[in-house]
Order: structure tokens, then C-alpha cells, then sequence
């Protein structure tokens, strides 16, 4: 019951999520449950207002089952002892504005006073080109493992920009683990070979890019909505 | 004349029963004293209820012979009364004229719908929930509201034509006929209508002659055959008497001690299964994947030195894992939507007919967690506390969401049960069992928990193999305690689940004889921050031998009688465990 050595086991791949065929290992997938389909059947559909909370939390747990335990013996209310684990090395929250930050929240949710630093990036309208306009990290960062958020995985320049904006606080790139919603293969595949050492755990894997290099079927401006 | 029957001396409980379940001024009573006991076997199945019929003419003393039984009877938890009147059948608009004329028979057997009556007093023998309908004097017709009532051990069906029906009688254990002259019985009546009811002494020897005379005569009477007793309608004390200690052995005879057999039961089920090496391999128990944030959750919420603060914020975040997780066995139906870019998506949607019911207390975190994840879900909840005595699980109060009431819809529901632990599987069962009386579908039932020991799995899934359990961890040991408690201080029962976790009760110093106090100290202790350390430190490294012997002490005290103001409860402890939950969240 207690295996304190850190897992990063890819999960069980599925029959159902076609495109996540062919995935750097680094690259990490939800289990495809019919729970997640229906949750992003509805976040999906162009009427719902709705929070994705929900998935957040599930990327969440995920995300963090990524970091290191040590084992820990305590004494339950009833005296006996229990051969547990303890959470080893901290963690903090960077999220990539504007839609990372809807990402906040579920992150609270699970790591109460966690610190969350900002990054924000902009693409380049012309030549599609992400450009960092600011940035505010906690301090100690270089220390931390960090949870980078970012809902949406197009063609994986901003987060490519992002991560490389990490690198340069002296984040190291085996503590990153970049929490996504929704990715396209190409996203996945730009994001995971240039940085093998990162994690990248994602809900769901879509079909494609469309010309304008949205994600298909996709579900529109996350942090629009 | 069609008030006739509607006895105002119904109107009036017991008085010293705590609470009762009912609308006033009904002649149905749900009567609760001080919570359910088993009303089943170890094998989940339903033992039926004990059911007595009483017939009799008009004004012939039914009701004070109905009641001198209950009062008799006040140690059975729930006792429901019955009457013939809400079974009238619904009427066209020709009968209601006449009913208005006072021309209508309802003294003839036929005006009574017997099939929907026995059909009634069936569901409730067998322990499940019914609806009944109500009918109106007023209106002379059937209401369109029905009347909800569940949860009976003991069902006293009255009125004139109660041995009338022969499907009512095969469902009657008792069948009693209260005999009355008739010139009594006509004289109780004048005074009764012409006094309570302003009616004039013609008026009822009109009615009495035209109907009440000739149906007692050719169905109420002739149905005093089919009678087991025969009691006098006055003067009747020793009959009454009688009747009485016989209903009270056959009531004793059915009682149920059952949770020690649940414990023990479980126990070498466990070995059979462990010997055989496929420990819970049961696919109808879905263990939450270990991974290292779960056994790093779990580790904090097992440490007793875990401050209230960390405890609730990691209860929340566990529960709302182990809701998710629950959810993934709920089956969705394929659904397509369009995506914001025009392109169509083939998802899934989800089910609406979801609905949770937490077992209270301790189902209480699980409830938040829930809420997160499903906003909108209707929650109900079990009030299921254990007997401090027995130790068995009393049902105190069930209050159940809308789908679940309804027999109409409660097929279909599919049901989320709370509770934050199972030791013995006593509470759940009992919960369970209430469910299934509502006709919810075994497999429609979830239980969501954080902990559940190996014995209850097998318990459980042995009377309800269909459901499914989710947990967070599964822990080997459950281990019966004796916690001594102070009388004076005592609230009725822990939780069920929970008094499986009394166990705080002995952290304290068994000889200083407060333990309300100590448990104060206790709280104190961990809410003081720095002290907490140097407090705790010692305390904590009492060994659960040494309480142990503290705990026979002060058994052996109590036997000697040096201190009356304590007894013993029996609970069940689940090692390693997490301690009393509904306290650490709580408290």
C-alpha cells in the first residue's frame, strides 16, 4: 500500500483519445473516463459559461502525484502507527495570463497558500511570434518545483517562450511541470522535444491546428470565456 | 354521515413520544420515540413488520383498544397506525353529489379500495416506503396529494371493515375484533355526533338506520369470524392486558442483535478470502489509485498531531478525489456539440437523475466535496447514530431528496452515499437498506468513503453484492473497544459510523472521572499552537496497551459500583484508522 518511490509513469493510454497516438514520453494524458469526456463535452459546447474547474482540479492531483515523497511515520488517533509519506520540496504556481489564470483557483483548491507568479505573453498578431511583456515570479523560484499553467496548448509558442522565461530564473527544467487543458499534437510535439526534461500533463489531445493556428475542434478563446 | 368514522380521539399521540412524523390531525401516525433499530438481518434482507388488525363497529372502542397497544408498546421505536379511511376509493361527480346528501354508502365494503390498501400495507410489512392517499370529508374525494410514510416495526391497521378484505386479512398477524352492544354503540354515537359534531339526534337515526345498522349487521359483525381474539368494547382492562404481553413476546422474539455477528462474520470471511490470496479483488470496490499524493494525503489526515485547519482543508481535497472517481463508474450518453470555431464535437453528456445522501455526521466533509464538484446536486441526508448501549445503529431520521421519495422516479436514481468511514459496515447497511425500501436499484448505489476496514467490505457486499464501494485506503484491523462514558453527560449515541472512533474519549485521564473535561483539555491542546508540541508529546506516546488497561480499570471499578455515573459503550475501532472524523472536522 505505501510505495514511496515517485512514479512518472505515463498513464494507462486509452482507445478513445485517437490523437494522443504518438507522444514524446514525457507528455502525460488523463485517463480518457467518461467523467472528463462529459466535462469537456460541456466546456466545449459554444452555449456553456462554465468554469472548468473541475478538469483543473483533475490536472491538478495529477500535476502533483509528479512530485518527489519521502516516507513518514505517524501515530493515528487510535495509537497505532501508520508508515505514510510527507510531501518533499515545494512547490508554487505560474500561471500564463490571461487564461492561466482561470487555472488559479483549481490550484488553490488542492495547495492552499501556494504562491502563483505571472507571465505574460502575447502573440504577435503578424507574425505569430510570442513576446514576453511582463513577468513577476516569487523570489526563490529557482528552489521550487513549478506547476506552469496555461489551459490551452496551440502550437506551443508562448509556453515554449514561457518556459524558456522560467529557465532564465534559474527554475530547473525537470521541476516544471506544465499543466494543460486541451493540446494539439503539434503543440505537444514542440513543447516536449525541445524541453525532454519538463512534464507536460494534459487532459485531452485534439485533432489538429486550423489555419489560423487554433486548435481544433478546440473550444474557442479560453480566457475570453 | 360521512364524518361518521373520523374520530377526533385519534388526533391525540402519546404523550411521552419525542417526536412523530406525521401531519397533525391525521389518523395516520408514524410514531418515532428514540430511533430505528435494525429492521433487518445480517443478510440485508428485510424482516417484516409485525402487523395487528382491529375491527369493529362504529364507535365499538377500536381506537382506545389501538392505542392502550401502542402506549403498551412505547419501547418499539416506530409504530404506525393505519386507518381504513384514507383508503376510500376515489368518486365520480354523481357520488359526490350524494355524499353531499348524505346519501352515500361508504359503510359498504365496496366503497373501500382494498386492493390499493393491501397493496399499501404490503409495501409496509415488507419495510419499504409507500405513498398513501389522502381523502378528504370535506371534499368527499380522494386528494390528489399522497402521504409519504416509511418505516414502521410495528402497523395497527383500523376500521370498521379492517377483516373485511381478504387480502387485507393474509397480511394481518394478528387479527383482533372489538365487540360492542349495539345499543352501546349507537348511544357512544348520538352523544359523540350530537356534541362534537352539532349534528341532531334525528339526522343520526336516520343515517345510523339507512346505513350504519345494516352494514354492521351483514359485513362488520359477520367479519368477527375471522377474528384471532374477540375483545369486549367497555370494561375490557384484562383483555387489553392480554392482548398486550402476547404482542410484546412476539415482538421480543424478532429483536436483533446484530452488529457483533457483523463484526465476527466479517472476520472469518476475511481469512477464507486472504487464505485464498484474492484479497478485495472485487470489482465492485474501486480503491483510489496509490499514488503519492493520496498516501501523502492520507498520512496527514491518519497523524493525530494534524492541526484542525490541515485536517478540514485535506478531508475537503480528498473527498472531492474520491467523488470524482465515484463519478467515472456513472454511465454518460453520447452527446454533440458545437465548438466555439463551427466545428461539431462528439462528447458525452452527463446524467441528471445524480443525487447524494450523506450518513450524518460524518458523511458531513464528504457533502462539501461533493458540492464542489457537482454544484447543483441535490443532497439528503441519514441521521444513523449507534445505541450507546448495544452498540447496534438506531435510524434517527431520513430525510431524503424528492427522486428518492417518489416511487415513480426512485428506479431510476442513481444514488452517491457519504460517510467518512466504515468500520463494521453497520451504518452503511442500515442506509443502504433505506435506500433499497425506497426502491432505489442496488446497482444504482455508491458508497463514497475515505476509509473502510476489510471486514465491512465483505459484510456489506455479502447482503448488497450489486453496490458499489469507493474508498480511499482500506485498513486491516477492527478491533471492539469498551469506552467507558459519563451518564450525565451523555448525548444519545455517536454517529454509527463514528462510533467506531469514540476512541478520543480514552485519550484522556480515565482516573480524574470528567471526561467531558478532559475531551475539552484535549481540544485545547490542539488548537494552542506552541504548546501543542510539549503537550502532545507525552500524551501521544501512551502506548494502546497501557489504555487498554486503563479502560478494564475502569471497568472493573464500575462493577464494583464506586461510581455510578459511568457505563461503558461498546464502538469499534478501525487500526490503523483515522481517529473520530466527525470530530477532527468538526469539533
Amino acid at each position: 500500500m505505501s510505495s514511496p518511490t515517485p512514479t512518472t509513469t505515463c498513464l494507462p493510454a486509452s482507445g478513445t483519445n485517437v490523437n494522443k497516438a504518438h507522444l514524446p514520453e514525457n507528455a502525460l494524458v488523463l485517463a480518457p473516463t467518461r467523467q472528463l469526456q462529459s466535462l469537456l463535452t460541456i466546456i466545449r459546447d459554444e452555449k456553456t459559461q462554465r468554469t472548468s474547474d473541475r478538469i483543473i482540479r483533475l490536472l491538478v492531483e495529477e500535476g502533483l502525484n509528479h512530485l518527489p515523497v519521502v516516507p513518514k511515520k505517524v501515530i493515528t488517533p487510535v495509537g497505532q502507527e501508520y508508515e505514510g509519506v510527507s510531501f518533499q520540496g515545494r512547490i508554487c504556481g505560474v500561471s500564463i495570463m490571461r487564461a492561466g489564470e482561470a487555472m488559479e483557483a483549481g490550484l488553490r483548491d488542492c495547495c492552499r497558500s501556494v504562491r502563483i507568479g505571472k507571465i505574460l505573453i502575447q502573440r504577435d498578431e503578424e507574425t505569430f511570434q510570442p513576446k514576453l511583456f511582463y513577468a513577476k515570479l516569487p523570489d526563490d523560484i529557482s528552489q521550487r518545483f513549478v506547476l506552469l499553467l496555461d489551459p490551452m496548448l496551440a502550437t506551443g509558442g508562448s509556453c515554449l517562450k514561457a518556459i524558456e522565461v522560467l529557465i532564465d530564473h534559474g527554475v530547473q527544467e525537470e521541476k516544471i511541470l506544465f499543466l494543460n487543458l486541451i493540446a494539439s499534437p503539434e503543440g505537444i510535439k514542440n513543447v516536449c522535444t525541445r524541453f525532454p526534461k519538463l512534464r507536460l500533463i494534459t487532459a485531452w489531445v485534439d485533432e489538429g491546428l486550423d489555419s489560423n493556428s487554433y486548435i481544433v475542434p478546440g473550444l474557442g478563446d479560453f480566457g475570453d470565456r | 354521515m360521512a364524518r361518521h368514522q373520523h374520530d377526533p380521539d385519534h388526533l391525540h399521540p402519546r404523550p411521552q413520544l419525542q417526536s412523530w412524523i406525521s401531519a397533525p390531525g391525521s389518523k395516520n401516525e408514524v410514531m418515532v420515540s428514540h430511533g430505528r433499530a435494525p429492521w433487518y438481518g445480517p443478510d440485508g434482507k428485510n424482516i417484516e413488520a409485525y402487523v395487528v388488525g382491529i375491527a369493529g363497529g362504529s364507535a365499538s372502542g377500536k381506537t382506545s383498544v389501538a392505542r392502550a397497544i401502542l402506549s403498551a408498546l412505547n419501547y418499539i421505536p416506530t409504530v404506525l397506525i393505519l386507518s381504513q379511511d384514507s383508503f376510500y376509493n376515489a368518486h365520480t361527480d354523481e357520488e359526490i353529489e350524494l355524499a353531499f346528501n348524505n346519501d352515500l354508502d361508504l359503510d359498504h365494503p365496496d366503497a373501500i379500495d382494498s386492493s390499493l390498501f393491501a397493496k399499501c400495507l404490503m409495501d409496509l410489512k415488507q419495510g419499504k416506503a409507500t405513498e398513501i392517499p389522502t381523502y378528504s370529508f370535506v371534499h368527499h374525494q380522494r386528494m390528489p396529494e399522497k402521504k409519504y410514510i416509511y418505516g414502521a416495526s410495528v402497523i395497527i391497521v383500523e376500521g370498521i371493515m379492517a377483516l373485511q378484505s381478504p387480502e387485507l386479512r393474509d397480511l394481518y398477524d394478528l387479527k383482533v375484533f372489538v365487540n360492542c352492544d349495539s345499543d352501546l354503540m349507537l348511544a357512544r354515537r348520538i352523544k359523540r355526533d350530537v356534541q362534537e359534531r352539532g349534528r341532531d339526534v334525528d339526522g343520526i337515526l336516520d343515517q345510523y338506520l339507512r346505513f350504519v345498522k345494516s352494514s354492521y349487521d351483514n359485513f362488520v359483525q359477520p367479519s368477527s369470524r375471522y377474528a384471532d381474539i374477540i375483545v369486549p368494547g367497555s370494561s375490557n382492562q384484562l383483555a387489553i392486558e392480554l392482548l398486550v404481553t402476547h404482542v410484546k413476546r412476539q415482538l421480543d422474539t424478532r429483536s436483533l442483535r446484530f452488529r457483533k455477528m457483523l463484526a465476527q462474520m466479517g472476520d472469518d470471511e476475511a481469512e477464507v478470502q486472504s487464505s485464498k490470496g484474492e484479497e478485495h479483488s472485487d470489482k465492485q470496490v474501486v480503491l483510489l489509485e496509490q499514488t503519492n499524493q493520496l498516501l501523502g494525503l492520507m498520512t496527514i489526515l491518519r497523524d493525530r498531531t494534524t492541526s484542525r485547519g490541515d485536517f478540514i482543508f485535506y478531508a475537503d481535497r480528498l473527498s472531492t478525489i474520491v467523488v470524482e472517481k465515484a463519478l467515472t463508474l456513472i454511465p454518460c450518453q453520447p452527446k454533440t456539440v458545437k465548438t466555439p470555431l463551427g466545428v461539431d464535437y462528439k462528447g458525452t453528456g452527463g446524467d441528471d437523475q445524480l443525487v447524494g445522501v450523506s450518513i450524518l455526521r460524518s458523511g458531513g466533509p464528504f457533502s462539501h466535496g461533493l458540492r464542489r464538484v457537482i454544484r447543483d446536486i441535490p443532497i439528503g441526508g441519514m441521521l444513523i447514530q449507534s445505541d450507546p448501549k448495544t452498540g447496534e445503529p438506531l435510524l434517527l431520521k431520513s430525510d431524503l431528496p424528492h427522486s428518492i421519495k417518489s416511487t415513480e422516479t426512485s428506479g431510476e436514481v442513481k444514488v452517491l452515499l457519504l460517510d467518512s468511514q466504515m468500520g463494521t459496515g453497520a451504518a452503511a447497511m442500515m442506509a443502504i437498506r433505506v435506500l433499497l425500501d425506497h426502491g432505489v436499484l442496488e446497482s444504482n448505489i455508491i458508497f463514497l468513503t475515505y476509509l473502510i476496514a476489510k471486514q465491512a467490505i465483505h459484510s456489506v457486499l455479502r447482503a448488497f453484492p450489486s453496490i458499489h464501494i469507493v474508498t480511499a485506503a482500506i485498513d486491516p484491523g477492527l478491533d471492539e473497544m469498551h469506552i467507558p462514558y459519563n451518564r450525565s453527560t451523555l448525548v444519545l449515541g455517536e454517529s454509527a459510523g463514528e462510533a467506531d472512533f469514540a476512541v478520543r474519549l480514552i485519550d484522556g485521564d480515565l482516573t480524574t472521572g470528567g471526561l467531558e473535561g478532559e475531551r475539552e483539555k484535549v481540544d485545547d491542546q490542539r488548537e494552542g499552537v506552541q504548546s501543542e508540541k510539549e503537550l502532545g508529546a507525552d500524551r501521544f506516546k501512551v502506548p494502546i496497551k497501557r489504555e487498554m488497561e486503563e479502560l478494564k480499570f475502569s471497568r472493573a471499578r464500575e462493577r464494583r459500583g464506586d461510581d455510578g455515573a459511568f457505563g461503558e459503550k461498546r464502538a469499534w475501532v478501525i487500526s490503523p484508522g483515522m481517529g473520530h472524523i466527525g470530530d477532527r472536522y468538526y469539533m
